[in-house]
């Protein structure tokens, strides 16, 4: 006979640990275990048993697995928070007794910890890191847009806002966005570093307010972290492109509110030819930059961009013709699509083009937003202006005669002087989604959908939607077959009223009943075509009768298909029966999802089909 | 000193001055005091004491009290002494100038010492003398009163005589006093004369002082000039203090102070002891490159999944079907956030430069937080399947025909619902009884109704004798078995009949609770023979046959022991099978081919062997409670059904436990039938609702038997909770027939 088995000594009871008597074993505060937890990423388990694991108790309770709080024991950071309590003391008690300079000792003294070695234990090699960065991303740059208060300083701020003008240069630099989209939340960037997307999300700038239910201190903790991940990552991203990390800043420039301009993009090891700092994006590729540093000596890494930016603001044409026509032998992307309909934008494959904006110079009108624009345009090759009222550091005014875009986002003016007419003669005026469509679609679009004041089309997710979902690109020949048949209709009703009024109301039974006739057989050509004899003998012209034989066709489907559905959904749940319990709840949940996706399928395109029959018939009205 | 206390100073000179008076042989020693300020004090006292001792045998009565008087006097005149030096000297001539206004002193010879002495007149009391007019001052000196707690007097006066205690008024009085004397608030009790009196200025002055925190001594100055006593011209001190000569710490540096420098010097050389880094510079250098050494080969932390891309309807300028209709987006804002399908509600703006600030962004952020840190993960399998392939496979349907898929004809009883009915063996005629006693006889193939029976009572079960040479149908009513017999058949089968119901020869009749009653003659309306079941045992439930059609088992819907029975028809001889059954007998059956009995209590179904009368299984479906059951005509597989809605297939053979389990109807099933000849089997409901299954069972033990459903009839409507109450299948066709709690029985047909 074995050993008796004593209750809560193995399996559940011992694996996982409620959260209180974790903070007990670790002898903290609630408030430190939860900043732990979010710093070393330890997360509650669900127990597969609630019961065994909680002692016989069901009570609603979040379990810990004991390994990792037995990890979290050890973690020199639980020590520091410690020390810090211990200091936290200390120091009110000096500035109690008024002890100024014990207290300013103390301060100088106090505990701080690293989180380096939390980092390495968490992203064990460089592409976890990377994986992990977009909320990370996200969270840098909405704190880069808060307004400081005294429970976020300035200083964190600014941190922040530096984090994000590193990450963008990085970006810009190495041509890796992918994708933009404008939604209703903010603007939606993907770029690919390293073989994986990264997604981010960046308000639009206006100030915001944290609000009052939500709590900065888990915000803050979580900033920490993400600071420190993304010191290391853009260290390492630097690094790896041979740039120098942190890029140096330009304080006169950043003053003036140069924002990303600011900052001066250095290689690690300048060569007297390249010593000048990148002002703009290079001219090669992002590949054949790291190809270049991986076999790196001090004078093979040339990469001349002042010398390129000097090139095109001194002879714009030629710097054009010298892109264009390398890249148009490799493919034909930069050439701009005679027809961009969304049909085509969406059945193309997605080019790789990062340098779509290259031959053309574009100036943003005050009104849209130069931290989107200025990033997206240089992202992909452009160059780009803006007046001082959107801060400093522009490098041509709104005269330059290189100009070739202009980003307008108010309605057309009226009155135009003749310089602005000579201008809207030489310049495209386009709306800022031309910008974000371009880039999506990985060529230049006709820009006259987007010109200024014009509807616009409509702006879809580059990221695309979930399989059989509604696509609202592809959805239109089916829209366009009901609406035919809707006009149709409409238009057989009035051909009806004709009728009667011209032959009596006792052929027109005949000549249904003869199509249906012919509906019957219609499988069969004969009899179609006896039938149609039929119906000329008895006098029904044509048209009609072949309006006639649509319309039973259409019934007849629709009957058809209502019989198949009752009859297989019928026979589908009977067999239902036999399921196991398991099996056939696992099985309605799938159906419930199924018709769930198939109804707002249906909804979104009867909605569709609702407006197009409007559009058609103010048309017709007007 | 206040100017209020320099006056009352000056009063008290005044009293002193009348003492004075009294007191002649001060005089002269008052007069002496004037010579030197400082000499004063000293020279008083001793003058004092001095003329004490010289008159004591002159005053022997007032000296103690005027010496301490006259003490307490100087004390006081001491401190005003050096203010008012000038006020005291002309007082004091003004007392020399009025001791003349007094009565003339003679001097005369003491006839004890022989020595003159000055000799003052007798002083009358009267009303010119100020002592007089004063209430004379108890003088029973400091001693403890509680002595005289108890007794009725004080102490005693200078005369030994006794002071009485002053008249204490009641509380009354004290009252009264209180309100009328409007000083009464200054007074205080004293111990000595052990009544009220009034506090004097100088008292009250004192309390004022202690109420304010001040120091009560009214003459205390604390903001006294400082006296210079070393400082200033020709007050320094020359002279050391001590001729010590100077030690030579005062002039050599220390050694010991250089070692502790030393010690520090050199952990500063081996870097022990560093300065303290400028803050700055370390926060510059901070990051490194952390991932150049290779990662350890333990497998890194599952990553935390990401959020969801957005969708076209999250753009802000969206395809217009993705906008919400109004409906969509009241019905949007009435949910809870928590309930909500998605976080924001899809919006189109004409331009971007419209679009405005996303209220909900840090919230939602906030939100993505706490899902990393608190929310418990789970990896989940995403089944990747098409729903349909996880159906059973089976055979179509419209395979497995014939079944019965439309209702062809219905039958109605106006009057109430049907609970029974009943086919005959060759499949023609339906017998259906309701519950308000009525029973019709019609055609299956039309539907005519041939003959109606009117009972007294409801009927609760109709069943017809299977056997094909004899045609009658018993009907059970409340305690009462009928036997009918229907019209319009052969003479030859009716004369059967008769003769199988009333047979010539009976064995002798046994005493029992039961009474076969046979109604003479064959009267076309009303029962051939009745069977009188034990009273109170209600309405009879079920009936079935034994397959030779002679034995008839009835199960009655009372709880008590006698409620199966078992007759026998050409006997005429009914018996109680059990003697006792535990739970109440919801059905009985008989096994098709075997003497076997079956018996449906609440929970099991047991199967008893008659002949060799003993228990050979009790099968254990795992229902609440057992509605209906049937046997497979072959007799190895037996379906059971409960009103908690359950269905189990049991296979004789396997186990005591259900082969399968169903649970299809969502109200109670209430009748079960096997087809005799077809591989079908149907399934009521109070959901209004029949199923018809196809089971087919192998002659093979290794194959299970294949249920596969086939078609849910409904027609039926659900009255009172109640639907289809009874199904019996058609003998030779495969039709099946229904009999609904609405009054209808219908015809199911192929």
């Amino acid at each position: 006979m074995g050993r008796l088995k004593q209750k809560g000594k193995a399996g559940a009871a011992k694996a996982y640990v409620t959260r209180s008597s974790a903070v007990k074993k670790l002898q903290c505060s609630l408030a430190d275990f939860r900043r732990l937890c979010i710093l070393k990423g330890i997360f509650p388990r669900e127990p597969r048993h609630k019961k065994r694991a909680n002692k016989g108790s069901t009570a609603p309770t979040s379990f810990y697995y004991v390994k990792d709080i037995a990890y979290l024991a050890h973690e020199p950071v639980l020590n520091k928070l410690r020390e810090h309590k211990a200091f936290a003391k200390k120091i009110s008690r000096a500035l109690g007794r008024g002890e100024w300079s014990t207290a300013k000792n103390l301060e100088d003294n106090k505990p701080v910890y690293r989180l380096d070695h939390i980092i390495k234990e968490r992203y064990p090699s460089f592409i976890d890191a990377v994986r992990d960065i977009d909320d990370a991303l996200c969270m840098i740059h909405l704190f880069a847009s808060l307004p400081s208060n005294p429970r976020v300083s300035p200083a964190l701020i600014e941190n922040c806002a530096r984090l994000t003008a590193e990450w963008q240069l990085y970006v810009m630099h190495t041509r890796s966005l992918r994708n933009v989209f404008l939604s209703i939340k903010g603007v939606y960037y993907q770029a690919e570093v390293m073989n994986q997307n990264v997604t981010w999300l960046v308000p639009y700038q206006f100030p915001q307010n944290i609000p009052s239910d939500v709590d900065v201190r888990v915000m803050l903790t979580f900033l920490e972290l993400y600071q420190t991940l993304l010191g290391f990552v853009f260290f390492k991203l630097y690094t790896d492109a041979g740039l120098v990390y942190p890029p140096p800043l330009d304080s006169g420039k950043d003053e003036s509110g140069a924002g990303v301009g600011a900052f001066n993009l250095r290689p690690a090891n300048p060569s007297p030819a390249t010593g000048a700092p990148k002002s703009d994006a290079p001219k090669v590729s992002s590949k054949e930059v790291r190809q270049t540093i991986k076999n790196i000596t001090a004078e093979s890494s040339s990469v001349p961009p002042t010398d390129v930016d000097i090139d095109r603001t001194g002879s714009l044409p030629d710097a054009a013709e010298e892109e264009f026509v390398p890249q148009a032998s490799k493919s034909d992307l930069d050439v701009p699509s005679s027809l961009p309909t969304l049909l085509s934008l969406s059945s193309l494959p997605k080019p790789s083009s990062t340098n779509i904006f290259a031959p053309y110079t574009f100036w943003l009108s005050r009104e849209s937003s130069r931290s989107i624009f200025e990033f997206l345009i240089r992202s992909f090759g452009g160059r780009i202006g803006w007046p001082v009222s959107s801060g400093g550091g522009s490098l041509f005014t709104e005269d330059d005669e290189a100009i070739t875009h202009v980003i307008i986002d108010r309605p057309a003016a009226k009155d135009d002087t003749a310089q602005e007419r000579e201008r809207r003669r030489r310049r495209k005026y386009v709306q800022p989604q031309w910008v974000v469509d371009c880039i999506n679609a990985g060529k230049i679009l006709l820009e006259d959908l987007y010109a200024q004041g014009k509807t616009l089309p409509p702006h879809l997710s580059p990221f695309g939607e979930r399989d059989g979902a509604y696509d609202p690109t592809i959805g239109l020949a089916n829209v366009e077959n009901s609406l035919v048949e809707v006009d149709d209709a409409e238009l057989s009703e009035d051909c009806q009223e004709v009728e009667d009024v011209d032959m009596g109301s006792e052929l027109e039974g005949d000549v249904t009943s003869r199509a249906a006739l012919a509906v019957v057989a219609a499988n069969d050509p004969e009899a179609l075509r006896a039938a149609e004899l039929a119906a000329e003998a008895a006098g029904v012209d044509y048209g009609t009768f072949e309006k006639e034989v649509q319309k039973k066709q259409k019934q007849q489907k629709q009957k058809h298909k209502e019989d198949a559905v009752n009859d297989g959904g019928g026979e589908e749940d009977m067999n239902k029966i036999l399921m196991s319990k398991r099996k056939r709840q696992l099985y309605e949940r799938m159906k419930y999802g199924e018709k769930k996706r198939a109804t707002e399928h249906a909804k979104l395109e009867e909605k569709r089909v609702k407006i197009e029959k409007d559009r058609r018939r103010k048309a017709r009205a007007s | 000193m206040a100017v209020t206390g320099l006056g009352k100073v000056r009063n008290k000179r005044k009293q002193e001055e009348v003492e004075e008076v009294e007191k002649g042989p001060f005089v002269g020693a008052v007069d002496l005091e004037m010579q030197s300020e400082d000499e004063a004090e000293d020279e008083d006292q001793e003058g004092d004491d001095a003329s004490d001792d010289g008159d004591v045998d002159e005053f022997p009565e007032i000296d103690a009290a005027s010496d301490s008087e006259e003490e307490s006097e100087e004390e006081e005149e001491e401190d005003t002494d050096d203010l008012n030096e000038e006020d005291t000297l002309d007082e004091n001539s003004d007392a020399d100038s009025d001791l003349h206004i007094f009565p003339k002193s003679k001097k005369v010879v003491s006839d004890i010492t022989g020595q003159t002495k000055v000799v003052y007149p007798e002083i009358e009391p009267d009303y010119d003398s100020d002592s007089s007019t004063e209430d004379d001052p108890n003088r029973v000196g400091n001693i403890p009163m509680h002595w005289y707690d108890d007794l009725p007097h004080l102490g005693y006066n200078i005369n030994g005589k006794r002071v009485l205690r002053p008249a204490k008024g009641d509380e009354l009085d004290k009252f009264l006093q209180t309100v009328e004397d409007p000083n009464s608030w200054t007074t205080a009790f004293d111990k000595n004369a052990q009544m009220d009196k009034p506090l004097s200025a100088e008292e009250l002055d004192i309390i004022r002082r202690l109420q304010a925190g001040e120091n009560p001594d009214a003459e205390y100055d604390p903001y006294e000039p400082t006296i210079e006593w070393f400082t200033g011209k020709g007050k320094e001190e020359v002279m050391p203090l001590s001729s010590a000569p100077e030690p030579k710490r005062r002039w050599l540096p220390s050694k010991w102070e250089k070692q502790k420098i030393m010690k520090i010097v050199r952990a500063i050389r081996q870097g022990r002891i560093v300065g303290s880094k400028p803050t700055a510079a370390d926060k510059k250098q901070q990051f490194y490159a952390i991932w150049n050494e290779p990662p350890s080969n333990q497998p890194p932390p599952l990553p935390a999944p990401k959020p969801k891309l957005p969708t076209n309807s999250e753009s802000y300028n969206p395809p217009e079907e993705y906008l919400p209709t109004e409906e969509e987006r009241k019905q949007w804002e009435n949910t809870d956030p928590e309930d909500r399908e998605g976080d924001y509600l899809p919006h189109k703006y004409p331009a971007l430069r419209l679009v405005p600030a996303y209220d909900q962004f840090i919230k939602q952020r906030f939100n993505r937080q706490l899902d990393l840190y608190l929310a418990p993960r789970i990896q989940r399998v995403k089944l990747n399947v098409d729903p349909n392939s996880l159906l059973p496979k089976l055979p179509t349907p419209n395979s497995l025909r014939p079944f019965p898929n439309y209702k062809s004809l219905q039958f109605m009883h106006t009057k109430a619902r049907v609970r029974c009915l009943s086919i005959s063996p060759d499949g023609a005629w339906v017998a259906s009884g309701d519950e308000s006693g009525v029973i019709s006889l019609w055609e299956v193939n039309v539907g005519r109704e041939v003959k109606r029976w009117s009972l007294s009572s409801k009927v609760g079960a109709i069943e017809w004798c299977p056997r094909l040479d004899a045609c009658f149908f018993v009907a059970g009513t409340e305690e009462r078995l009928h036997f009918f017999i229907p019209p319009n058949i052969s003479p030859a089968m009716l004369t059967m009949t008769q003769s199988t119901l009333a047979p010539p020869t009976l064995p002798p009749a046994t005493q029992s609770s039961i009474k076969w009653i046979s109604t003479s003659g064959a009267t076309e309306d009303g029962p051939i023979l009745t069977i009188e079941l034990p009273s109170a045992s209600g309405l009879s439930r079920q009936l079935t046959w034994h397959r030779k059609g002679d034995y008839l088992a009835s199960v009655s819907s009372s709880e008590t022991q006698g409620s199966v029975w078992m007759h026998q028809i050409s006997r005429r001889h009914s018996q109680a099978p059990f003697k006792k059954i535990k739970g109440a007998v919801q059905m009985v059956l008989f096994h098709p081919t075997k003497p076997h009995f079956f018996v449906a209590t609440q929970r099991y179904v047991r199967l008893y062997n008659l002949a060799e009368q003993k228990l050979l299984k009790t099968l254990m479906p795992g229902i609440k409670w057992i509605s209906s059951m049937d046997v497979h005509p072959s007799g190895d597989h037996i379906i059971v059904g409960g009103y908690d809605r359950k269905l189990c297939w049991f296979d004789l053979e396997l186990s005591e436990k259900p082969y399968k389990v169903l649970r299809y109807h969502s109200r109670a099933i209430r009748s079960l039938h096997f087809h005799p000849t077809y591989p079908l089997f149907a399934s009521s409901s109070d959901d209004g609702s029949i199923q018809i299954f196809h089971a087919r069972v192998y002659s093979d033990l290794m194959t299970d038997p294949l249920i596969v459903p086939l078609k849910i009839l409904r027609g039926h409507d659900v009255q009172e909770g109640l639907g289809v109450l009874q199904i019996k299948w058609v003998n030779k066709q495969p039709w099946l027939v229904s009999a609904g709690a609405d009054g209808s029985v219908s015809l199911w047909c192929s």
